[in-house]
């Protein structure tokens, strides 16, 4: 496994563990964003 | 030739903001409206005598609508019978203890202090930050189009100030307000407004959290019913030559080659015009007035996938005696997570509430001349959000029962006496709006309005999909309200002058 993968993979660990250390308002905040992330291309179409 | 120069589909706030200042122009300008009266939501009706409000009852950051006016060569003082509301709002809490907001700052941090001495400092830590935050955004983040990241550079460009402000962005209008603010009744008499926003604390962004601080450099009421704001813009556009057909329904926009050409409307009459600006919803607009097959398959994509924003019920009381009430503005409030739980776990779910919240509007305090008689008073409530659709049953069969729920639930815990001394009651469910004003869902702000529906996300003012199209309103930049949707106008009237 080279450095960076190793670094990636530690990336998302350490998202992971903020994610989850979160307070739950926090946590739906977020989650709202990220339900919506997908179509923000499109929108910026419209 | 065409008719016109320029056709707008709506005469609420932002269409007829967009066609005075077209008509000052030089444009021949026709706005066309489905209902009997202007206004849109921020419109006005009479029932028995009383005067009643439709939606909007108040308006706040008076500045950028006085912005418009000016620019047509007048102000807004001068034309429309504005009254100061003060205080701001007499909140009442869920465990009944009540928090006045005056307008002053100052008499407004003593209130809080007398309730949470431990929270003075943090009011005059928000107000600052705000205030700084309104003075780079008002004039910049208002009245600058938002089409392209081109646009966002400019905006930033001229007021480096704003990312200052980033991190709020960033931020919940919940997370923004419990940086300054430790008791929890003091975040409770802060946490409704959150809704103006159109969603929770919790989910609603961190920058409409400025709202509660805006709302200290005055809010006000028009003299005569709300209707007066647009009226004022009617009759400044007449003056240039704009006409304003009411009873007017546009059924499509016709388009040639990703080219708006004018509207066909629902008697078959078609008129044609070299502009076509839209004041509806924007998911209407394209995907019923114009249709799929015009767009390309990335703005169809983007189209769809807009969420409606929250609706409101609202009750329009007409009463025979004068409410134990303490100005214009009474507030009900919830405790933040109360609402966050509403919205997730009732209204979200397709329920509705049997304990209230809201504002409620005593209009004639402000304006005796509402009421039929001495004596008699205006209340006009606007309640917590309420589902489209609602689960076990339809918002006409349950209109009567929630109509003397509400009336029981106030007068026992609020307004005592209320329900023995109604003499109007009407209550207008998410399906009513959208009959009266054909706002699909009731949807107050057109658009849920988050940071992945704002501004550049937000369907734009010149149409990226077709020719010849502006739109205006709550659907675009920068986005529900009656300061915002005049701002629309105004940005729509000004990217006309340059493109056009």
């Amino acid at each position: 496994m080279n450095i960076k993968k190793i670094l990636l993979l530690a990336g998302a660990a350490v998202a992971v563990y903020v994610y989850v250390k979160q307070p739950e308002r926090k946590k739906r905040f977020l989650r709202e964003i990220l339900r919506q992330v997908p179509y923000l291309i499109p929108r910026y179409f419209a | 030739m065409t008719d016109y120069d320029v056709i707008v589909i709506g005469a609420g706030c932002g269409g007829l903001s967009v066609g005075a200042l077209l008509a000052k122009q030089g444009r021949k300008v026709l706005v066309l409206e489905q209902s009997d009266r202007i206004g849109g939501c921020c419109s006005t009706f009479q029932k028995e005598g009383y005067t009643f409000d439709l939606g909007a009852s108040l308006i706040e950051d008076a500045e950028v609508i006085d912005w418009c006016f000016q620019r047509l060569g007048t102000t807004l003082d001068r034309e429309v019978d504005l009254v100061s509301c003060d205080p701001v709002y007499d909140v009442i809490m869920k465990d009944g203890t009540r928090l006045k907001y005056p307008l002053s700052a100052e008499a407004s941090a003593r209130n809080i202090g007398a309730l949470a001495p431990e929270d003075v400092k943090g009011w005059h830590a928000y107000a600052d930050y705000m205030q700084g935050f309104l003075d780079a955004a008002l004039k910049g983040f208002f009245l600058a189009p938002a089409n392209t990241q081109g646009d966002l550079v400019n905006l930033f460009a001229k007021t480096p100030k704003l990312l200052k402000y980033g991190p709020m962005f960033a931020s919940s209008y919940q997370g923004v307000m419990e940086k300054y603010f430790q008791d929890t009744r003091i975040r409770e008499s802060i946490a409704f407004q959150s809704f103006y926003g159109g969603l929770p604390p919790d989910s609603c962004p961190g920058y409409i959290a400025m709202i509660p601080w805006s709302e200290h450099a005055g809010i006000y009421y028009s003299k005569g019913g709300m209707i007066g704001i647009p009226r004022a813009l009617e009759r400044l556009g007449q003056n240039f030559g704009l006409t304003v057909r009411l009873k007017t329904r546009v059924s499509r926009v016709i388009v040639r080659n990703r080219r708006a050409l004018g509207v066909a409307l629902a008697d078959g009459t078609e008129i044609t015009s070299d502009l076509v600006v839209s004041d509806i919803n924007a998911k209407l607009l394209y995907l019923k007035m114009i249709g799929e097959e015009h767009l390309p398959w990335l703005a169809r994509v983007g189209i769809k996938s807009y969420e409606y924003s929250m609706a409101t019920p609202m009750l329009y009381l007409g009463v025979d005696y004068t409410p134990p009430l303490e100005g214009h503005h009474t507030l009900i409030s919830r405790p933040m997570d109360e609402l966050n739980d509403y919205w997730w776990n009732v209204y979200k779910k397709d329920r509705y509430a049997e304990e209230h919240f809201g504002i409620v509007s005593w209009t004639s305090h402000s304006d005796p001349g509402l009421a039929p008689q001495e004596g008699h008073h205006v209340l006009v409530l606007t309640l917590e959000p309420g589902p489209y659709r609602l689960h076990g049953t339809t918002w006409d069969d349950f209109k009567a029962a929630l109509t003397e729920q509400i009336l029981d639930y106030m007068s026992k815990r609020y307004i005592p006496g209320l329900a023995e001394h109604v003499r109007v009651a009407e209550l207008s469910t998410p399906v009513d709006f959208e009959r009266r004003l054909l706002s699909p869902e009731g949807a107050i702000y057109a658009l849920r309005q988050d940071l992945t529906s704002g501004v550049t996300f937000r369907p734009a003012a010149k149409s990226k999909s077709i020719a010849g199209l502006y739109l205006v309103g709550a659907s675009t930049h920068p986005g529900g309200g009656v300061p915002t949707t005049i701002a629309s106008g105004m940005i729509a009237a000004d990217l006309i002058q340059r493109y056009e």
